[in-house]
């Protein structure tokens, strides 16, 4: 894929698809999580891999199962997923977690078909817990967004962690 | 080898009493105790370090630790497994900070002294600056432990030369283990990478939950079993047909229904899969262990190795000060599975018990509060509850170990704590007593055992 189309997408593409960005950030701090399922398209495709430290000259030929996935989900497991943060019996959630995600390095690349952007973007996501612990957790984003109708739909997301040692107990939350 | 000790010994006896069935919190934060339980458990235990299946070619090798000592496990160019400090002799440095890989050579990033994968040291930069008789390269290799050892493709090792062998450490737990490690042909191997989380909680918190812990499971991952099973709360356990079973520390709790943690997983492919294979274990295993596997159930090896047999997550708690572990954790499969077969096991264990997984993710909040919240100096004094089925136990004529029946037991965390408690008190190992008396003897092989056990 050309990383670099001749021409950006329109401008008012850009801004659309950014105020989506930052919008989604909301509605998941707020635990609005019908308001966010309503942004993620029928067939989104929603990874978080993760990745293994290795010297840069290593020898040894991938993983046949990859490195492992922590995310892999569809839109029904990411529904299920809200169920169980809905269901009241989320001990761990109550009285809640404070979460709050800033949205950052946002390009907008043009691609084809020419209703889809590819976006790349960085998510810093500061997570206090109920026992008054604090994570700060950081990834890479590159999603595929889609215009359908009036609104731009999330159709895929690939999450890449800047940890190699996970330094929380859970990943109870969408990135 | 030996190790330098800090402080007096205390009379760590005065900690528990597992006939009352009651713990000390103190022995979950306490820092002077810790130091002891690195001495006295990690570095005389054998310690699980690697899976064969992690390191198949000469050259690969993976890190990981042995309580805190760094290590790097290599695999030979005569195909043997070599063990060895990650630590120069130089200054000390690690002399390999990747995860895994394949190498030819371990080189210091110090002062550049080059060790090859079995830790013999063959050179440094800038050679010419040691004279004749300032360094005997023999002897300054990357230190190997005491012994290495293998069973059904799980390594271990220890730094303790005195240490038993791994078949005697394990003792009739291996019974149990091949239920997971033996239950066809081909044996087992590790698939996809190993996921490395930290949490804030003392390690024996993650070991104890698996070796007996299924009372929490009705209810921790409520939100859990009832998101994933369209909301059905957890089933209710069958207390006449489920038991605990203790060996030397090591232990499994179960049921005999088949299919408990099958369902948790939540792969039907993967349920079809062992229900055909199902009679060809019972061949191999015995009708009792064929019925086991797959049942609600989940188990520790002393004294930090946790799987749950169905489900597939293999994981260990690594000990990083009295309030922190980091958990590694890794899919195991039947090597034989077709491919299929393996991403859906892969996918269900991340969806389940993965740092992203529906039950997962309701475990480490618990443990950590537990271990933050006994450190208070007043709280610490009050003794903690682990009388839960004390009089359940029972003679079985089919099950080795120390059985008690009923899955919603404290039975096998008072046979952790009892193990834990015999290694801190005993300066010589071979001395300890046997929990119980061994009934398999100097069987190599549990699936050729007399009809009694094999039943």
């Amino acid at each position: 894929m050309l990383d670099r189309p001749l021409a950006p997408p329109p401008v008012e593409v850009i801004v659309a698809v950014t105020q989506a960005l930052h919008r989604e950030a909301r509605l998941l701090d707020n635990e609005d999580f019908e308001g966010w399922l309503a942004m993620l398209g029928k067939d989104v495709s929603y990874r978080l891999e993760l990745k293994s430290r290795r010297f840069r000259a290593d020898r040894s030929p991938p993983l046949p199962f990859g490195p492992g996935v922590i995310f892999n989900e569809d839109l029904g497991r990411l529904k299920m997923r809200v169920d169980r943060l809905k269901s009241g019996f989320v001990w761990a959630e109550d009285p809640p977690n404070y979460i709050r995600r800033a949205v950052s390095n946002v390009e907008v690349l043009a691609t084809q078909p020419d209703n889809e952007v590819r976006v790349h973007s960085v998510l810093v996501m500061h997570r206090n817990r109920i026992d008054g612990t604090t994570r700060l957790l950081t990834a890479a984003r590159t999603d595929l967004w889609r215009g359908e109708g009036q609104a731009w739909l999330l159709a895929a997301r690939d999450i890449v962690l800047d940890h190699s040692v996970l330094p929380d107990s859970n990943l109870n939350a969408f990135f | 080898m030996r190790f330098e000790r800090i402080g007096r010994e205390p009379d760590y006896s005065r900690y528990m009493d597992l006939k009352e069935g009651w713990l000390d919190r103190r022995i979950f934060s306490d820092a002077d105790i810790y130091e002891e339980e690195l001495y006295r458990i990690f570095a005389r235990s054998w310690l699980f370090v690697a899976h064969e299946s992690q390191i198949p070619s000469s050259g690969d090798f993976l890190t990981t630790h042995m309580g805190e000592d760094a290590v790097i496990v290599a695999r030979q160019p005569d195909g043997s497994i070599r063990v060895m400090l990650n630590s120069c002799p130089h200054r000390g440095n690690k002399v390999c900070f990747a995860d895994a890989g394949n190498t030819r050579r371990f080189v210091c990033n110090y002062h550049g002294w080059a060790f090859d994968t079995a830790g013999d040291l063959k050179g440094m930069h800038e050679e010419y600056c040691y004279d004749n008789g300032d360094i005997d390269f023999k002897n300054h290799g990357l230190k190997n432990v005491a012994k290495v050892s293998s069973y059904k493709g799980l390594v271990f090792a220890t730094f303790n030369g005195d240490a038993p062998s791994l078949e005697a450490w394990l003792g009739d737990f291996r019974w149990y283990l091949d239920m997971i490690l033996d239950n066809e042909e081909g044996g087992t191997e590790f698939i996809g990478g190993c996921i490395k989380s930290v949490m804030s909680a003392n390690w024996k918190f993650g070991v104890e939950n698996f070796i007996g812990d299924a009372y929490h499971a009705g209810w921790t991952h409520d939100s859990g079993c009832r998101s994933m099973n369209d909301g059905m709360p957890f089933p209710p356990i069958d207390m006449e047909n489920s038991y605990h079973a203790s060996v030397n520390g090591h232990g499994w709790e179960f049921g005999t229904e088949g299919v408990g943690d099958l369902v948790l997983l939540g792969r039907p492919k993967v349920m079809d899969y062992y229900n055909k294979i199902r009679p060809k274990m019972a061949e191999r295993l015995g009708e009792m262990r064929s019925k086991i596997f797959g049942s609600v159930a989940s188990a520790s090896i002393f004294p930090n190795v946790s799987f749950l047999p169905g489900i597939s997550t293999f994981r260990q708690w690594q000990p990083k000060g009295p309030m922190q572990f980091e958990l590694k954790t890794w899919v195991i499969v039947n090597k034989n599975m077709p491919d299929d077969i393996k991403e859906e096991v892969t996918k269900g264990v991340m969806q389940t018990f993965g740092p992203g997984g529906t039950f997962e993710m309701d475990d480490g909040e618990n443990w950590e509060n537990c271990t933050t919240v006994n450190r208070g100096v007043v709280t610490r004094h009050e003794r903690l509850h682990y009388r839960c089925g004390i009089g359940r136990q029972i003679e079985h004529d089919t099950l080795p170990g120390i059985v008690y029946r009923g899955q919603y037991n404290d039975a096998n965390q008072r046979g952790f704590y009892q193990r834990w408690l015999d290694m801190m008190t005993h300066d010589e190992l071979g001395k300890m007593p046997a929990r119980p008396e061994p009934q398999l003897g100097n069987v190599a092989e549990t699936r050729d055992l007399p009809g009694l056990f094999a039943l």
